[in-house]
């Protein structure tokens, strides 16, 4: 099991407890085959739910606290979130370590419409290890990037339901129902 | 080319309406007013039990349907003054004592729990009530005389059945034990007693009388 | 059933739960506001940002709570008011229509949220709305529910509709514009009737234009409802003067937000 490393240990803004998280990220880790220590920043101040990647061997990752929130009790510790929001970010760094993401843009080069189709492309695998879901959220997210067409919703089911996209296949779909 | 001077009847041959109806510009005042008074008191209660139900599909069922009692109530105010009754007011009052201490009962509720109570009181009691009481006025009313108050209770007619309808099935849909049942029969059965004792809502003969003078004996 | 029936008592089913003023207004990092936290330097509401289509759906939410609270107000307003000795029976049969409104409001959010990929209860409720139109003078309870909330929802609609527009999303362009002019018809609603019902008592105008200043503060977190660019939620001039208010009275608003938005943390 991977050894996650949480910061801050304690928080003062949110009712957040480090060692829950820890086991959180641990579980969702071990599902997805790490075994290597992660290192989980948390900016407690922030309610958004940004996220991201800032080192990818050994891993780092940084997140709003508002990413591993319950929303429906504002400042209280999510688990279903936490593991959407860690789930895709992990998720991710397999992909990038299988060789088939080796022509995918950096993280931060990557436009809204690319993230959008990657991240269906993520969760939808993530839903099917039981691990995240929000298939609508995703599917609404989706559009606004792609239009709210046939083609479009077309396109996301294909994201969704394939188990191994590489990179050339999911920019293929992406900028096809731009186009289009 | 049509020739125009040839006379026709005022009636056509299908147009069955006759004159004479049963009630006179006095009564059928008196009994928009009670109307108007029994569906002022229906959709305040309806909008006040908006926030007290927590049921998410009744709740939105109640906002609309208190629009729907209003609007009879408007359309019945409206009716009053050319039924030579210009102090609207005069006339918008209970039918009696009864059909106030009615009233008083079915909006009585307000425990959240008490939806089932809320709904029978309206959809069973209450409405079926309304229905027959506007039948009977439609019916009995000269169709040529009172029309303007036949077209309205045709209007509201409509509304009703369709109220009844959506209502009943919400009670329907709520009732899932033997105990909930009870509850439902047990209100309704009160309720009913009440309304009995007002004789409908405008009072004795609001339906009419179904009976006949026993003939004497020889 | 009571006369005033207190926020704290207003039913729900189990989805919903309810965050207080309290906790809202306690948050360190700011209060949620438009779909975002009044913390941060919110920017306009576009599609176009990273978090755009997450902010929607969260405001979208918002709006769906908004509106069964806003049933529930109008409800409560044909309920605790006596007739003719409080309010005239015109008043109640307005907000008794608003009532049917406000349930197709409901419906259509609830459809929005769908649309969205939203489930309901997802995220907290606050009961500030429907604490306004809990204001024991219906006069007050009108002018803070239909002119200050019922006018902010005249902005927020307006913001959504563009949002729609922008995404090229028809759904819920189409369904903005057909509540926007819902929101217009409530607001001239409490328009018209603070003006009949204080035609002779200067007191109590003044008193219910203070409420509304009010409740106008309390929904104006670091300004985030104004008429700069970048302002979250536009403030929309010509829909507000169509239901009534005045150049002045808009002036007010705005200006109150853009203090508001100075005085907001960095």
């Amino acid at each position: 099991m991977s050894e996650i490393s949480v910061t801050p240990k304690s928080f003062e803004m949110v009712f957040y407890d480090s060692a829950v998280i820890g086991e959180v990220v641990g579980e969702v880790a071990e599902r997805l085959g790490f075994s290597e220590p992660i290192v989980l920043e948390i900016d407690e101040a922030s309610p958004l739910g940004r996220s991201k990647i800032t080192a990818y061997d050994p891993v780092e990752l940084w997140v709003d606290g508002g990413a591993l929130e319950n929303t429906q009790r504002p400042r209280h510790f999510g688990k279903q979130r936490t593991r959407d929001t860690i789930g895709r970010l992990l998720i991710r760094i397999l992909d990038r370590r299988s060789g088939r993401f080796d022509d995918a843009p950096a993280d931060d080069e990557l436009s809204l419409s690319q993230f959008a189709a990657w991240d269906a492309h993520c969760v939808g695998r993530l839903e099917r290890l039981g691990i995240g879901g929000q298939r609508k959220r995703r599917l609404y997210q989706f559009r606004n990037r792609h239009g709210f067409t046939d083609v479009a919703d077309e396109a996301f089911d294909l994201l969704w339901d394939s188990s191994e996209l590489n990179w050339p296949e999911i920019e293929r779909i992406s900028s096809e129902c731009r186009a289009g | 080319m049509t020739d125009i001077k040839r006379p026709r009847e005022p009636f056509a041959p299908w147009d069955r309406r006759t004159l004479p109806g049963l009630f006179d510009v006095e009564e059928t005042a008196k009994r928009v007013g009670n109307y108007k008074w029994l569906e002022i008191k229906l959709f305040e209660a309806l909008g006040g039990w908006v926030a007290t139900v927590p049921e998410l599909d009744v709740k939105l069922r109640l906002g609309t349907h208190c629009y729907h009692h209003a609007w009879h109530a408007e359309l019945f105010d409206k009716r009053l003054p050319e039924l030579r009754e210009m102090k609207t007011e005069r006339l918008t009052v209970p039918a009696n004592d009864e059909i106030a201490t009615f009233v008083e009962a079915m909006t009585a509720p307000e425990d959240a729990h008490m939806t089932i109570e809320k709904l029978v009181g309206v959809y069973r009691v209450l409405i079926p009530h309304t229905i027959a009481a506007y039948t009977y006025h439609r019916n009995a009313t000269s169709e040529i005389t009172d029309m303007p108050t036949v077209r309205i209770l045709d209007f509201i007619l409509q509304d009703e059945f369709n109220d009844w309808r959506e209502g009943e099935m919400l009670i329907q849909s709520m009732l899932e034990s033997d105990e909930e049942v009870d509850r439902a029969m047990t209100h309704q059965a009160k309720l009913e007693k009440l309304m009995l004792a007002a004789g409908g809502i405008a009072g004795p003969g609001s339906i009419g009388d179904p009976y006949v003078e026993a003939m004497e004996d020889n | 059933m009571r006369k005033i029936f207190p926020a704290e008592e207003l039913a729900r089913d189990a989805r919903f739960i309810r965050q207080t003023n309290e906790q809202r207004l306690g948050d360190p990092r700011g209060a949620r506001v438009a779909g975002g936290s009044s913390g941060d330097r919110l920017a306009k509401l576009t599609p176009e940002l990273a978090n755009g289509p997450d902010r929607a759906r969260a405001l979208m939410h918002g709006i769906f709570v908004g509106e069964i609270q806003a049933l529930e107000g109008a409800g409560r307003t044909c309920w605790d008011f006596e007739l003719d000795e409080e309010v005239p029976l015109a008043l109640k049969l307005d907000m008794a229509r608003q009532c049917w409104d406000e349930a197709r409001h409901c419906e259509i959010s609830v459809s929005l949220a769908e649309h969205m990929g939203t489930e309901l209860g997802e995220f907290a409720e606050n009961g500030l709305l429907y604490e306004a139109a809990c204001n024991p003078d219906p006069v007050l309870r009108l002018t803070g529910v239909n002119r200050a909330l019922e006018g902010l929802a005249i902005d927020v609609f307006n913001t959504m509709k563009e949002f729609g527009n922008l995404a090229g999303d028809p759904v819920l362009e189409f369904c903005e514009d057909w509540m926007l002019a819902d929101e217009v018809t409530h607001v001239k609603m409490g328009s018209d009737w603070l003006r009949r019902l204080t035609a002779n008592d200067k007191e109590r105008l003044d008193k219910a234009l203070e409420f509304q200043k009010i409740v106008d503060r309390l929904f104006s977190f670091n300004g985030f409802r104004g008429e700069d660019d970048d302002s979250p939620i536009q403030l929309t001039r010509r829909f507000r003067e169509l239901a009534g208010f005045s150049d002045d009275e808009i002036d007010e608003i705005a200006d109150m937000s853009r203090e508001a938005r100075v005085e907001a943390p960095s």
